[in-house]
């Protein structure tokens, strides 16, 4: 699956460049997230808890940010799995600056499997974005 | 009607009785690094836990097909090293109830170095694609040619030459009743029972046997209540050896049932074709040659008959048509997909679908009229019995007949008119004709991968009541009623008096099964033969007891032609079994068995004729009547060949429009569940105008030809024919199914777009 | 399509529910949404609290010009309600789109609410209809606009311990007409797009326009410029398709299997039409 899209943040690219790159940040904007501990350079491994409406699943996998260009792009290649499956998601960051903030666009691919590839097709598209909309209010938050 | 009163695999309940839970790959390829099976096997309740490697000494999965040159994947019933397709096993937990064994399965750990994948046929042709088995460098599994004719000569003789790609999209078969087992073991015996919901009980026995290493008389193999297989069942699949093995290591009875999400994923689908076709005619519309070429995805491993299902599509192809030069080649791939195999037309949709495109193809190609280019094909009344250009044996037919009748229903010239008026309009409005054929009865023993006859033993009880072992497993077909029906007319006994049993090889003497619409015209062929001895045999008890050299055999009695005294056949059935007196050249007891090889197949036909009209705004498509005119031979029972023919055509309706099995690239099956899988509800269904011509089939002597499957093949092609027709005005030529209405509103809002 | 271990209470009144449900408790009502999430386990509650034994919780009654619904009124309930087909008809023909008859005879109006599916049928009505819901806690009550209450994909404001007791719903007048259109999705049934419609003509003249839509993007909404559109107008054919082409203005749409963003557009625009068209002839 295809994922793209831009987001607004009120602040300069180089701010929200390092406020990207922060694993606390990232762990109060990732959605779910309950642990974000540090394995290496960029590399993190990942908890989270999914909670929607009925749904829960806990995640278990590894945040990786590469490619840096501080402070216009990076890479974000994020990997979970738990018992309803696993995710991959692998996508480019913009940073330009707009308006006084930064405009974000994002450009990736996103490949889900296990349970949740089969049973949760029509869901999946409206989800991810409702998560990376969350993401950029949290972070829009942090300053 | 529902009463709750069968008994079904998972009704069944013994002592003590375990219950098992597959662990199942999420990935479509991958290496297995490790398989930790510790915190599950701790797991209270649970019983065992095994891997592949445990249960290596069980044998693999049969495959009852040889091509030549094929390469055949071994495929053991667990994982070992390295999983092909989402779903497959890597380890089986056994447990107290079904709750702690899914708990338990949880827990297994399993490290996957998880691999690129092939999600479908053509990725699996694309140069520098994944192998799907690592030891063959390409995914190529058989290449495989026919020839008819002079296909060369034909094709340069031609006025016109019409090619067209064709998908027929991977379906899901979907029975009411998943899969499952019950495996108990009796070790005094050394014998093994398996209730399974299987539509081939004795080849399942013998497959089995082979695999666990069991002596076959030493296995019982029961179905039960069947709810639906579709061909799906016409398999043994490694969950019914896992269980077996389970049992005989635990020595208590052990029990797994599918869940819908398990059916979706490890279940044989079918179809999964993309086929590049190719018409040559004459200016006048004659139908000189016909080429093919299938590229058939065949999943990751072959379940029983998989490679075996589009050589069926081949010797269909030239459909009802004197086509004399025909080409086909197959090119059978491996994909990290769930394996096709038989489901429900098995080979022959896909390739009356193809042909009864062409024709429309080729019908707007030359400005024909579809029905009027399908008239100039056909082979003629007189030209049966008909050799086919691909080594067929078309037993008896009148192809126009019955189209014409079909046409006559529909009021085919006013409708055209009518279309006519509503195009000038700007409606789309479609009239699809699909004149299909078949191939049932599976078959002559040559032809059929485990022997193609079938087998029945009548008993007249001493009571006079009749039983009937039969080697076919009805499911839902209801030959219970058909061969009560034949054992009343044939005996003059009422039905009620007649119990048909089916299923159990301790009880009935081996048999082939049910598939390839074969229940009736070869194993109800049998029962009419062991009818025949029987009635035999009452004419010579009753000649005794009658004193008479002259007696027939009416009604249910024994009749003195001479003096018109009469006795029963309740009366001379006790006489057999009590035997004060035996007739000389006989002996006592009431009971024949007959095997029955037959010396064809047999071959169905019909029209099918569907009037729909599609919303131009949303592309949704209205069928606004669906004729159907079906030539089975001889009916038995009308109530259930038109059950047989309308549940067909729903199944090729769902085909037409809604149902697919998508794979994405990665192997992961996105349409998993029925919240994403649309199969054909009731409410999406038309109303079926349905009737039938009859020419009985010569090749057995009840006159029958087959019905399971006829509905299925002869709706897909009317409906996709139907929607191209109604699209013709916008240059449309083809669509592929399904023919979801986003599809068709791109199609008709990229040509109009001031429709929008 | 075997849940997880879990612990099961059906308490009778809504006070101990509220007290169980306090404690971290998931509400269990007619189970359409929740028992097949945990028997994939995609959903793995400990503690299941039953409300659809408290009797508190279902009835369809009318006070101050208002119906006021209990969360456990089943969709066949909505549907068949001699009440609601008379006062409020947009609800009870939105409900009659709900799945199938088994669904519609277990599902509630208070669990579909609450779970917030974005191609759920009510969502689409009650934002025609300016609906309230009302929360109760087992320590405060609460009445949220509908507006305020879905705020997103399975979203909503309700907070933990909190249960959606009521959903309020106007009272139609004679002037009104109403009408439900929906593009269904062939496997689940649920709306690829939903439609409601809710317009007032007085004299000739559209003085309230109301439409709500589900199923296009990950929330459902009120289409207000197609709203803003129809006021003041007669309500010609022109007019309609006018304002119809507005309902999908501003909105991200959402993609799946069954149909594209952009096709999803082109329905909401096709089905506002055939809603608006529908409810101007039912206006008296
Ligand atoms: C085959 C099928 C087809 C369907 N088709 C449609 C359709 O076409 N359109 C449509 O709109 N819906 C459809 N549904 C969903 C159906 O309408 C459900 O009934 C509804 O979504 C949930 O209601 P429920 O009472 O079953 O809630 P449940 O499944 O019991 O609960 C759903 C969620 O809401 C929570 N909850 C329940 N009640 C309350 C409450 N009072 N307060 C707070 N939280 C609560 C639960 O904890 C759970 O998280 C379909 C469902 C099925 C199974």
């Amino acid at each position: 699956m295809k994922i793209a899209g831009v987001a607004q943040l009120a602040f300069a690219p180089e701010r929200a460049y390092e406020l990207m790159q922060d694993p606390a940040v990232l762990s109060r904007a990732i959605p779910g997230c309950e642990a974000l501990e540090r394995t290496g350079d960029n590399e993190y491994r990942m908890k989270m808890k999914m909670m929607l409406a009925s749904f829960s699943g806990a995640f278990e996998g590894k945040v990786r940010l590469v490619d840096p260009q501080p402070p216009t792009s990076f890479r974000m290649v994020v990997e979970g799995s738990g018992k309803i499956g696993f995710m991959k998601g692998d996508g480019v960051l913009t940073l330009t600056a707009k308006d006084g903030g930064t405009e974000v666009s994002y450009e990736g691919d996103a490949q889900i499997g296990g349970t949740m590839a089969a049973v949760g097709q029509r869901l999946i598209d409206t989800t991810a974005r409702m998560m990376i909309k969350r993401f950029f209010e949290k972070l829009a938050a942090e300053v | 009607m529902l009463t709750g009163t069968a008994t079904y695999v998972d009704d069944i309940k013994m002592p003590n009785m375990l219950y098992a839970a597959m662990v199942r790959s999420p990935h479509a390829a991958a290496n297995i690094r490790s398989v930790d099976i510790s915190k599950a096997a701790a797991h209270p309740g649970v019983m065992a836990v095994y891997t592949g490697v445990d249960i290596k000494d069980v044998g693999a999965i049969v495959c009852g097909v040889e091509l030549p040159g094929m390469r055949k994947p071994h495929h053991t019933v667990i994982a070992t090293d390295r999983v092909y397709l989402v779903g497959h096993i890597v380890a089986v937990v056994v447990a107290k109830d079904r709750y702690v064994a899914a708990d338990a399965a949880d827990l297994v750990e399993v490290d996957y170095d998880v691999l690129d994948a092939v999600g479908g046929p053509e990725q699996a042709l694309a140069e520098g694609a994944p192998a799907v088995h690592p030891q063959w460098a390409d995914n190529i599994a058989f290449k495989f040619e026919q020839k008819g004719g002079d296909t060369d000569a034909a094709f340069a003789s031609a006025d016109v030459i019409c090619k067209q790609r064709m998908i027929s999209q991977r379906m899901v078969a979907n029975p009411m009743e998943t899969r499952g087992c019950v495996a108990s073991w009796h070790a005094a015996d050394r014998a093994l029972t398996i209730y399974t919901s299987t539509q081939i009980p004795h080849l399942a026995r013998t497959i089995l046997a082979g695999m666990l290493g069991l002596d076959e008389n030493r296995l019982r193999l029961i179905a039960p209540e069947v709810g639906g297989g579709f061909g799906c069942k016409l398999n043994v699949y490694p969950e019914e050896a896992i269980v077996s093995f389970a049992a005989m290591k635990l020595g208590v009875p052990v029990k797994w049932i599918e869940t819908r999400r398990e059916n979706f994923l490890s279940t044989i689908q079918g179809r999964g074709h993309v086929d590049y076709w190719e018409i040559a005619a004459k200016r006048d519309g004659t139908i000189v040659g016909v080429k093919v070429k299938i590229i058939q995805d065949l999943g990751a491993y072959f379940q029983l008959l998989t490679p075996a299902i589009p050589t069926l599509s081949v010797l269909m192809m030239p459909g009802l048509y004197n086509a004399r030069n025909i080409h086909a080649e197959i090119v059978g791939v491996f994909t990290n997909c769930v394996p096709t195999d038989a489901v429900r037309g098995a080979g022959r949709p896909e390739a009356t679908y193809g042909i009864e495109r062409m024709v429309d193809v080729l019908a707007a190609e030359l400005k024909m009229d579809p029905a009027e280019i399908r008239f100039k094909n056909f082979v003629a009344a007189d030209q049966f019995p008909f050799a086919t250009a691909t080594g067929l044996n078309y037993d008896s037919g009148d192809y126009a007949n019955t189209f014409t009748k079909a046409l006559d229903t529909i009021g085919y010239k006013k409708l055209r008119e009518e279309q006519a008026t509503a195009r000038k309009q700007g409606r789309l409005v479609g009239i699809g004709i699909s004149t299909y054929g078949e191939i049932c009865a599976m078959g002559p023993s040559p032809a059929v991968a485990a022997g193609g006859w079938e087998s029945a033993t009548v008993k007249v009880e001493p009571s006079g009541k009749v039983t009937i072992l039969t080697g076919i497993s009805p499911h839902g077909q209801g030959e219970e009623t058909t061969f009560a029906q034949i054992a009343g007319d044939e005996l003059g006994v009422p039905i009620d008096d007649v119990l048909v049993l089916h299923g159990d090889t301790s009880i009935v003497q081996y048999g082939i099964g049910t598939f390839g619409s074969r229940g009736t015209a070869v194993g109800g062929t049998a029962v009419y033969l062991a009818l025949q001895d029987i009635k035999e045999k009452v004419i010579r008890w009753g000649s005794m007891l009658l004193d008479s050299n002259d007696v027939r055999f009416e009604g249910g009695m024994c009749i003195d032609n001479a003096s018109g005294k009469s006795v029963s056949i309740q009366t001379i059935a006790a006489a057999a079994y009590r035997a004060m007196k035996i007739p000389t050249h006989s002996e006592p007891g009431l009971v024949a068995t007959r095997f029955w090889e037959p010396g064809n197949f047999t071959y169905p036909f019909g029209a099918h004729i569907i009037h729909s009209e599609i919303d131009p705004k949303t592309g949704q498509v209205e069928i606004k009547r669906y004729v159907m005119v079906d030539d089975i031979g001889n009916i038995l029972n009308p109530m259930i060949v038109d059950g047989q023919l309308h549940g067909g055509a729903s199944w090729g309706l769902g085909q037409a429009l809604w149902e697919h099995a998508i794979y994405d690239d990665a192997g992961q099956l996105v349409t998993g569940e029925f919240m994403d899988y649309a199969m054909a509800r009731a409410r999406m269904m038309p109303w079926i105008e349905s009737s039938h011509t009859c020419t009985p089939s010569p090749v057995n002597p009840l006159g029958v030809k087959g019905v399971g499957e006829a509905g299925t093949i002869g709706s897909t092609p009317a409906m996709v024919n139907s929607v191209v027709d109604a699209l013709a005005p916008l240059g449309v030529t083809h669509v592929d199914m399904p023919l979801t209405p986003e599809k068709l509103w791109r199609i008709i809002s990229a040509s109009q777009p001031e429709a929008n | 399509m075997i849940p997880n271990t879990f612990e099961y209470t059906a308490p009778l009144t809504l006070k101990v529910a509220l007290a169980l449900i306090g404690e971290g408790g998931k509400p269990l009502a007619g189970g359409m949404s929740l028992i097949p999430m945990m028997k994939l386990r995609m959903a793995a509650p400990e503690h299941l609290v039953d409300i659809g034994r408290i009797a508190e919780l279902n009835y369809i009654r009318e006070a101050g010009g208002e119906l006021h619904i209990g969360a456990n009124a089943t969709h066949y309930d909505v549907e068949s309600s001699p009440l609601i087909v008379g006062k409020c008809p947009l609800l009870a023909e939105t409900a009659g789109h709900i799945g199938d008859i088994q669904v519609r005879n277990r599902g509630t109006l208070g669990g579909s609410v609450a779970h917030a599916d974005p191609s759920a049928d009510y969502p689409a009505a009650l934002q025609a209809l300016e609906a309230k819901i009302v929360l109760t806690s087992a320590t405060s009550q609460r009445t949220v606009a509908v507006g305020d209450f879905f705020i997103d994909t399975f979203t909503t404001s309700l907070e933990p311990g909190e249960l959606v007791t009521e959903v309020i719903v106007p009272v139609e007048a004679g002037l009104t007409g109403t009408s439900y259109q929906k593009f269904l999705q062939p496997a689940s049934g649920f709306a690829i797009v939903g439609v409601a419609a809710r317009i007032r003509r007085e004299a000739g003249k559209i003085t309230v326009a109301r439409i709500g839509v589900t199923g296009v993007s990950g929330n459902s909404y009120r289409a207000l410029k197609a709203e803003a559109a129809l006021v003041g107008k007669a309500g010609s054919d022109a007019e309609i398709d006018a304002a119809a082409a507005l309902v999908g203005e501003g909105v991200e749409a959402g993609a799946d299997l069954h149909a594209s963003a952009e096709y999803r557009l082109h329905l909401a625009a096709n089905y506002a039409e055939r809603a608006i068209r529908v409810a101007l002839s039912r206006t008296a």
